[in-house]
């Protein structure tokens, strides 16, 4: 099978998936233990209210009447949020929370990124030295802590306003209170022959307002991913220095710099991609929690109003973004190995 | 040990344990010797232990007893609209039977193997081997069918019943037997007396000391039950296996070398320990402190000088650690309650809460990766073997319960349950929904960690001799292929431990996972967040510690586990972590 071959057909496998996700919600939400109508007045609601929002849902319909247009809904991102945003067309709920989620996961992969592979190749290029355990140890302490109780506990230290060592409040642009949405006024833009966006001035006081907003919670949420990839990484580092290629740059002659950024960087990144990728598990889930902790209104936060409140289709819509955005990032990975590494494709 | 050669079966027949016994017994009756004194110390206890896996066992029994008439009343209610109700409740009926039959017929599968003769020798005639396996698997039915009927129709079910309860409460009886380490046998809960001692306590000692003394004869069993235990593979090892050296041995031996893998077992068997142990190590007991604050009375001195009783109710009331009012660690509340690791912030005892806790979580974390092992492994071994369509079929649905991430596709399903009442939610406050609900969400990724060591394994020269000797597909995957997958999925499922109990206690925490009053360390850190910049820190900080600490454990014993087991294995980075 040729590898492109191959990655078509990975492509092909996803939309039974997306459709068995589909159905799998469907099954849960309409046919599970928690009736709509339940869900939306309450486990003893009866009478006329009951028989009238049954017809108004559609569940008198037939079933398959029933699943097509639960389907369709779900494509095109159709239908009303019942609690959290009481009649707010889903899409427009979604949408007025996304920046701020998507402002704390590129903060949240920037940062494992960027502290993450960097302590795992300095680890991994200078075994069993004492800085390779504290890089080590660091990092599977970190990944031990849970990430809510982490949070709860920056919080607490954050808010000691004079701890002696420093002032959350004051360090760097002022702000009244720890957790607070970034309101992202930093970049002023005007609309090109009406359609592309031109930034016209860029306020540095306001992104660095957003970004200290946002720093101890993309921080913890990556944390787990940083601790991945530090272990990883190391991993990778010390296979590919071991390995007949470098000893032959060596042999040649080569400049201690040229080996490594060549030789053992590039290679040990492969076993990084999925790690980097699957990055999305972690933050897709750890931004309910988080949100939760640091009161962001993001998609989490939107997801577990809906959750306890029992917003069913709102909850359903985001689980099947969610899924999206998963099986999108699968392909990229697949897509990702076709290109780099042409043995890990095709072998099963 | 046998000769080829010799022509009497008897000579090739494996001496059996039990003769292998009989012929040294010494080792063997020194072990059990400790072996018996161990369990007679602590009779009480285990025979709770086994009480409560009589329960479990009798709920998943009653569940799944209830399948057939659940479903019967579901299809009445669908077809109510279309049809006459005569037609309904047959087909209902029908629908009921058929469910019932082929889950009985699922059982006799697992039986089939058992039959003491086979159908052929019985009928004393010639079949097809095809043919006598499903002739034998529907008479067994049949027979199974016949015995519920008569257990549920006839008063042989109650004359059956009567008998099981009536074991039952003997063993009720005999549990309550104090043990070594029972609070009957150590009291810790007393009250000053007006002249400076303490009255109710053991020997009169301090309820501080009580509880130390208590706390440290736990560990002094927990130790000398794992040293017997150790003690008696070791026995069996040197006099009673017949083979000098296995795979195993080297397991073990490169094990012991491993400082990190043994801290992690160190910390799990604490981890173990606390859980198992948690009446003994809570200062006060669970039922009367935590479940009926209102129902308990207990003595203390009052300011006055005066004995006086107070409902725990009354006095948690007093006792909380909320900010304002504090009962740090090693410190006695107002009523004389010792308390080593302070009050939560509803004035319950913390180590309580901290013991039951752990044994929450550790059911939840067995019973979740147990379900999810088992469906993995069985599928794993039959889309290996069969491979084609089912193995597509497979990884389209792992596929798609992997495409949701864990903790959203958790939460949903438990938000979907609690809501709605449903009787799943009721056991532990949620623990057995979770654990469901868990096994259901992890065992795709432990599906795809063992799908190309079975594939490989299923290519094997020794599976197609196997087929061609016209083994059993059953036999065949499980003598010839499930050892082969096993030590991986041992493997993934030790790394994935750690993963489990920060999902559990973030659900928790979240408030979607278990419930009051059901101790669990998740919602602890929950309680105490709030009071995290005051006194009462104590709260979330030994909490967040403990889970830090034991999830450390688990991905350190994972890790020596794989690095045992086969250092080369390749299973991915799964420990901990998951958005927790």
């Amino acid at each position: 099978m040729s590898r492109w071959r191959y990655f078509l057909k990975r492509v092909a496998l996803s939309v039974p998936v997306l459709f068995s996700v589909m159905t799998f919600l469907f099954i849960m939400l309409r046919l599970g233990p928690l009736s709509p109508v339940a869900a939306r007045l309450g486990q003893n609601a009866s009478g006329a209210d009951v028989t009238r929002l049954r017809e108004q849902l559609g569940l008198n319909d037939p079933l398959w009447q029933q699943y097509i247009d639960y389907v369709r809904d779900l494509m095109l991102f159709q239908g009303e949020s019942w609690v959290v945003r009481a009649g707010q067309p889903i899409p427009e709920a979604i949408a007025s929370v996304v920046p701020v989620t998507l402002w704390l996961g590129l903060w949240a992969i920037m940062l494992p990124l960027f502290i993450g592979i960097p302590l795992g190749f300095y680890a991994g290029l200078r075994p069993n030295t004492a800085g390779d355990y504290v890089a080590s140890v660091s990092g599977i302490l970190w990944l031990s802590m849970p990430n809510f109780w982490l949070a709860v506990m920056a919080l607490a230290i954050l808010r000691q306003a004079d701890s002696g060592l420093f002032n959350w409040y004051t360090l760097g642009p002022n702000t009244q209170s720890i957790i607070g949405n970034p309101d992202f006024g930093f970049l002023t833009t005007t609309q090109l022959l009406g359609v592309i966006p031109v930034p016209t001035s860029f306020d540095v006081m306001a992104f660095a307002t957003d970004i200290k907003l946002i720093l101890p919670a993309a921080l913890i949420l990556g944390s787990a991913s940083m601790a991945a990839e530090l272990r990883i990484g190391r991993t990778a580092v010390l296979e590919t220095v071991n390995s007949n290629y470098v000893e032959m740059a060596k042999a040649k002659g080569l400049k201690g710099r040229t080996i490594v950024w060549k030789h053992i960087f590039r290679n040990a990144l492969v076993p990084l991609i999925p790690i980097i990728t699957n990055e999305a598990f972690i933050l897709i889930g750890g931004s309910v929690i988080i949100e939760y902790v640091f009161n962001l209104n993001g998609i989490g936060r939107l997801y577990f109003d809906a959750l306890v409140q029992g917003d069913l289709p709102l909850a359903g819509s985001l689980v099947f973004l969610f899924t999206l955005v998963i099986i999108f990032l699968n392909i990229v990975q697949d897509l990702l190995y076709t290109i780099i590494d042409p043995r890990v494709s095709y072998q099963q | 040990m046998s000769d080829i050669g010799l022509d009497t079966d008897e000579e090739f027949v494996e001496q059996s344990l039990r003769d292998r016994i009989r012929e040294n017994p010494r080792p063997a009756l020194v072990w059990l010797a400790g072996a018996f004194v161990l369990v007679a110390l602590e009779f009480g206890r285990i025979l709770d232990g086994l009480l409560a896996f009589g329960a479990a066992g009798k709920f998943l029994f009653d569940g799944l007893a209830s399948v057939p008439s659940a479903l019967q009343g579901n299809v009445e209610s669908a077809l109510a609209p279309i049809s006459t109700d005569t037609v309904g409740t047959l087909l209902g009926a029908l629908v009921h039977d058929a469910i019932a039959l082929a889950m009985l017929f699922v059982v006799a599968i697992f039986l089939q193997g058992y039959l003491p003769r086979r159908l052929d020798e019985v009928l004393g005639r010639e079949m097809g081997r095809r043919r006598r396996i499903y002739a034998e698997r529907l008479l067994l039915t049949g027979l199974l069918a016949v015995a519920a009927v008569l257990l549920a129709y006839t008063p042989v079910g109650a004359i059956v019943n009567g008998e099981i309860s009536a074991w039952v409460r003997v063993v009720e009886i005999l549990s309550d037997l104090p043990t070594l380490t029972s609070r009957e046998v150590i009291p810790n809960m007393g009250h000053r007396t007006p002249d400076g001692g303490w009255d109710g306590t053991f020997l009169g000692l301090s309820p501080a000391w009580a509880w130390a003394i208590r706390f440290a004869l736990v560990w002094v069993y927990a130790f000398a039950a794992f040293g017997w235990t150790w003690k008696g593979f070791n026995v069996y090892r040197s006099y009673y296996r017949e083979a000098d050296w296995t795979p195993r041995d080297d397991t073990i031996r490169r094990f012991k070398s491993q400082y990190w893998g043994l801290f992690g077992l160190f910390v799990v068997f604490g981890f173990v320990v606390l859980a198992a142990f948690a009446p003994a190590i809570s200062p006060v007991g669970i039922q009367e402190h935590v479940y009926e604050p209102y129902d308990n009375e207990f003595e203390y001195l009052n300011d006055d000088g005066q004995i006086e009783t107070v409902t725990h109710g009354q006095a948690n009331l007093y006792s909380r650690s909320n900010g304002q009012n504090t009962v740090s660690p090693m410190s006695y509340d107002d009523f004389d309650r010792w308390m080593p690791l302070g009050t939560t912030p509803t004035g319950q005892s913390m180590l309580t809460h901290l013991s039951y806790g752990a044994r929450t979580s550790l059911v939840i974390a067995l019973t979740a990766v147990g379900l999810g092992v088992i469906i993995a492994v069985t599928l794993s071994l039959l889309t290996a073997y069969y491979k084609g369509l089912l193995d597509v079929l497979v990884v389209i649905t792992s596929d798609t319960i992997i495409s949701v991430p864990v903790l959203v596709l958790v939460m949903l399903l438990a938000v979907i349950f609690q809501e709605s009442n449903h009787w799943l939610a009721e056991p532990m406050d949620g623990g057995l929904l979770l654990a469901l609900i868990l096994g259901f969400a992890y065992w795709p990724g432990m599906w795809r960690s063992i799908r190309g060591p079975s594939l490989q394994v299923s290519e094997e020269e020794w599976v197609d001799a196997a087929k061609t000797y016209g083994q059993t597909p059953r036999n065949i995957m499980r003598k010839h292929m499930a050892p082969y997958v096993l030590s991986y999925i041992m493997i993934y499922a030790s790394l994935l431990l750690g993963g489990i109990i920060i999902t559990v206690s973030a659900l928790s925490f979240l408030g979607l996972g278990i419930s009051e009053p059901t101790p669990e360390w998740g919602r602890l850190i929950s309680d105490g967040r709030q009071f995290i910049a005051t006194d009462s820190r104590h709260v979330s900080t030994i909490s967040g510690i403990a889970i830090a600490l034991v999830v450390l454990g688990f991905n350190a014993l994972g890790d020596g586990i794989r690095d045992a087991i086969d250092p080369e294995a390749d299973v991915g980075d799964v420990s901990a972590g998951g958005g927790g």
